[in-house]
């Protein structure tokens, strides 16, 4: 029998973080997915009392990702992908500890070398913007092993909806 | 060297900015349902504080300082905070979009997040010099992210563990955040910090 789950032939070591996307279009063999939660205030009951969504729910468009469409996804359709618990470690770590890193030691590095704090407060800024040339590097190469792009693992159900974080 | 390490050491666990300072309670709640989640939400917390440290000591130190606007500090911080948190937010999505896409739902988070306010007022506060700060920002931060993690690993085990149904979600997770800054006490007893 023939599958449609593209998790089957990965290893099962490896945990995996589920979401809901709802596929917005189709273009050719790419399905572009919206995720559900466009914030992490989306599932908060008081988000509509909450200013922080009104600053960053306008941007949408941003979050929106593309998927191999190999199961004849449909627009409006839900479903549930999924990325790599060590892929979001690996991507914070490069994206925020790196460039962190570089700019303590260069601001170290300063304030050691000359005593003044304008000199350790330039070093801290060039440090960060060597480290983020890093992050960016370390970010490349994660992107080409395909480790950061959700995948597919199945289709969720449009109704009935009981996948509420405040729901039990 | 020995101060920095004190200050760091200080501010990590002896004066932890959620479990010592009672800041960032809200994403300490809210966040810590999964160790990846409190993973995510607390590096980009760490890299926010720090950069926003940067910023409001050079503020403090250049424009607040000389021309006696102290009264403005904690509104101006809170224009720092926000400017670190839209920088934070465009330059992850210049080093990887993909990235940004996995990683940018925490950001607008922190916005609201007492703790990097706290941290910054708290600078200005022990007079600071700028690596001090930077050093004291970081720590802290990485007090915060080390308190998240800890206590998604025990809601992670207490979602699976016998509780009855009267004490079952937040209110054993109440508890469960007095013991561990009950048990954070115990290391008043190894350092002063810089205070």
């Amino acid at each position: 029998m023939e599958h449609d789950d593209a998790s089957y032939d990965e290893p099962a070591s490896r945990t995996m973080l589920e979401g809901f996307a709802r596929v917005v279009s189709v273009k050719g063999s790419t399905a572009w997915l919206e995720p559900e939660m466009m914030s992490a205030c989306g599932g908060c009951k008081s988000s509509g009392l909450c200013g922080t969504k009104s600053i960053f729910g306008s941007r949408s468009d941003a979050r929106t990702f593309p998927l191999e469409n190999t199961v004849g996804l449909t627009v409006g359709e839900r479903v549930v992908v999924g990325t790599y618990e060590d892929s979001l470690l690996q991507a914070s770590l490069a994206a925020y500890l790196v460039p962190l890193v570089v700019m303590l030691v260069a601001a170290v590095a300063g304030q050691m070398m000359t005593g003044s704090d304008g000199v350790a407060a330039l070093g801290a800024v060039v440090g960060l913007g060597v480290g983020m040339l890093l992050a960016r590097v370390r970010a490349g190469r994660l992107s080409r092993r395909g480790d950061l792009s959700p995948r597919f693992l199945r289709r969720a159900y449009n109704e009935g909806l009981v996948e509420d974080c405040h729901a039990g | 060297m020995q101060d920095m390490l004190l200050l760091m050491v200080g501010a990590i666990l002896v004066n932890n900015i959620v479990l010592a300072r009672f800041l960032g309670l809200c994403s300490f709640m809210g966040v810590t349902t999964k160790i990846d989640t409190a993973i995510g939400m607390g590096m980009a917390t760490t890299f926010v504080i720090t950069v926003s440290a940067v910023g409001d000591w050079a503020l403090e130190k250049f424009l607040l300082e000389p021309y006696d606007l102290a009264y403005l500090r904690t509104i101006t911080f809170i224009l720092v905070i926000a400017a670190a948190v839209q920088f934070t937010e465009a330059s992850v999505k210049k080093i990887s979009p993909v990235m940004f896409r996995m990683l940018g739902v925490y950001l607008p988070l922190i916005t609201t997040n007492c703790a990097v306010l706290g941290v910054s007022l708290l600078n200005m506060e022990s007079k600071h010099g700028f690596l001090n700060s930077l050093l004291f920002a970081f720590a802290s931060s990485v007090g915060y992210s080390l308190v998240m993690v800890l206590f998604a690993g025990l809601r992670e085990r207490l979602a699976l563990a016998d509780v009855s149904r009267l004490m079952a979600g937040p209110p054993i997770g109440f508890i469960t955040a007095g013991l561990l800054a009950l048990a954070f006490m115990g290391f008043s007893g190894i350092s002063t910090g810089s205070h």
